[in-house]
């Protein structure tokens, strides 16, 4: 198991503090949630919190790699994120195509009058 | 620019035409019409000769070559030559050259001079924190040096990590630069006091780069700390032990001068390349400045 799992004293430093992942479990982490979004990618599933279940039939190894690599805060972090990305590339996508259409509209009303 | 680099390889075709004084044209050397005007040599230095009883003469300079070589020599290039050429041109460039610098620099100190301005927001200030051997540490011990402050937590998933790497990236480049690690003194500071204690800090920023002041506090020495660099800080304060959390915060690097003021923000959109670009222009501003830079403290 990763680093965050459930016998919490191990990630205590002596100072009361909470061991943070190192690199290479925070490799190790990126890894899972390469390959667990690549299943997703496949299977057509964008929010694995909306779609739990869905995600979880379609790609139940992937999701169990992932969430054994990492927190708990990252695993829904990093779903969250995915759809936020998403999100933020679809509008880019979209604001890029409003502004060719708008160019080619005065393009062609220029060439009109 | 452009001009006087396109109309140079004419002058220096004119300049070598020093013994054909005649194919020299008029309107580059107006004062050559009287060497045109005759046409036999003999005559003309006939003319010369006589000269000195001549009163209404125009050409008084002219008539002072002692010898028909000089006169051919000065008549050929007229003001122009080689080395008033090269002279002019190399003059041009490096005034060019030196305007350029300036202006640049002069808009870094107005961006520095900006945040220091009244009546401008400002960020950073006295602050207490602990340093990872447990000693204070306040904002006095950033001054004399400039110091590149950024705000993170360990338990942060990816975008602190990349930063880091990038922070380490950087330290080296303008220590390489500078060739004095103590004029530049990078800080990392917590946002997440209750779980990054020294140790754990310790532990972290030394996969980064060694260099690297890891600072933490109490949970109100770092909302103070944050609230004076304007970071934006969501910390839960109180955390149930073994609570899984994660924190917002803000996630660029301040840029501050040797007397602590803030100069720059360094940002994700930075590669390694620019921002030490920006930070090496910086110290050698204010090393150029004559300012002190004390470092080595």
């Amino acid at each position: 198991m990763g680093w965050f799992s459930s016998s919490s004293d191990t990630s205590k430093a002596s100072d009361g503090g909470r061991i943070a992942p190192d690199r290479s479990s925070r490799e190790r982490c990126w890894e899972g949630r390469d390959r667990f979004f690549a299943c997703l990618d496949q299977n057509n599933i964008l929010d694995a919190v909306k779609d739990d279940k869905e995600a979880r039939g379609k790609c139940g190894k992937e999701v169990e790699e992932f969430e054994g690599a990492c927190a708990k805060a990252w695993v829904k972090y990093f779903k969250e994120k995915r759809v936020m990305e998403y999100n933020r590339d679809m509008t880019i996508e979209r604001i890029k195509k409003e502004d060719a259409e708008r160019v080619a509209d005065l393009k062609s009303q220029g060439r009109a009058t | 620019m452009a001009s006087t680099l396109k109309t140079l390889p004419r002058l220096l075709r004119q300049a070598t035409r020093t013994t054909t004084p005649t194919i020299v044209s008029s309107r580059t050397v107006p004062r050559l019409s009287i060497l045109q005007s005759t046409s036999h040599i003999p005559q003309f230095q006939n003319a010369l000769t006589n000269n000195t009883n001549r009163t209404f003469s125009t050409t008084s300079l002219r008539t002072r070559a002692k010898t028909m070589g000089q006169l051919r020599a000065r008549n050929s290039t007229g003001p122009f030559s080689w080395k008033a050429a090269l002279l002019f041109v190399v003059t041009g460039a490096g005034m060019i050259v030196y305007f350029q610098v300036e202006k640049e620099r002069l808009a870094r100190k107005r961006i520095a001079e900006m945040s220091k301005g009244v009546g401008r927001p400002k960020v950073g200030g006295p602050f207490m924190l602990k340093d990872l051997e447990g000693r204070e540490f306040t904002a006095e011990d950033l001054k004399g040096k400039y110091s590149f402050v950024y705000f993170g937590f360990t338990h942060c998933p990816d975008i602190c990590p990349d930063e880091l790497d990038k922070m380490a990236e950087i330290i080296d480049k303008v220590n390489e630069a500078t060739g004095d690690p103590s004029l530049f003194v990078p800080v990392f500071i917590t946002c997440d006091p209750v779980r990054d204690t020294p140790e754990v800090l310790r532990e972290y920023l030394k996969e980064f780069h060694p260099k690297i002041i890891g600072l933490t506090g109490t949970y109100d020495q770092v909302k103070h700390v944050c609230k004076m660099y304007r970071v934006y800080f969501s910390t839960p304060r109180d955390v149930k032990p073994g609570e899984d959390y994660l924190v917002d915060h803000s996630i660029y690097f301040y840029l501050m001068d040797p007397e602590n003021d803030f100069v720059e923000c360094i940002g994700r959109q930075d590669t390694p390349e620019s921002a030490s670009k920006v930070i090496l222009e910086h110290i050698n501003d204010w090393k150029r400045e004559g300012r002190s830079l004390t470092g080595g403290q």
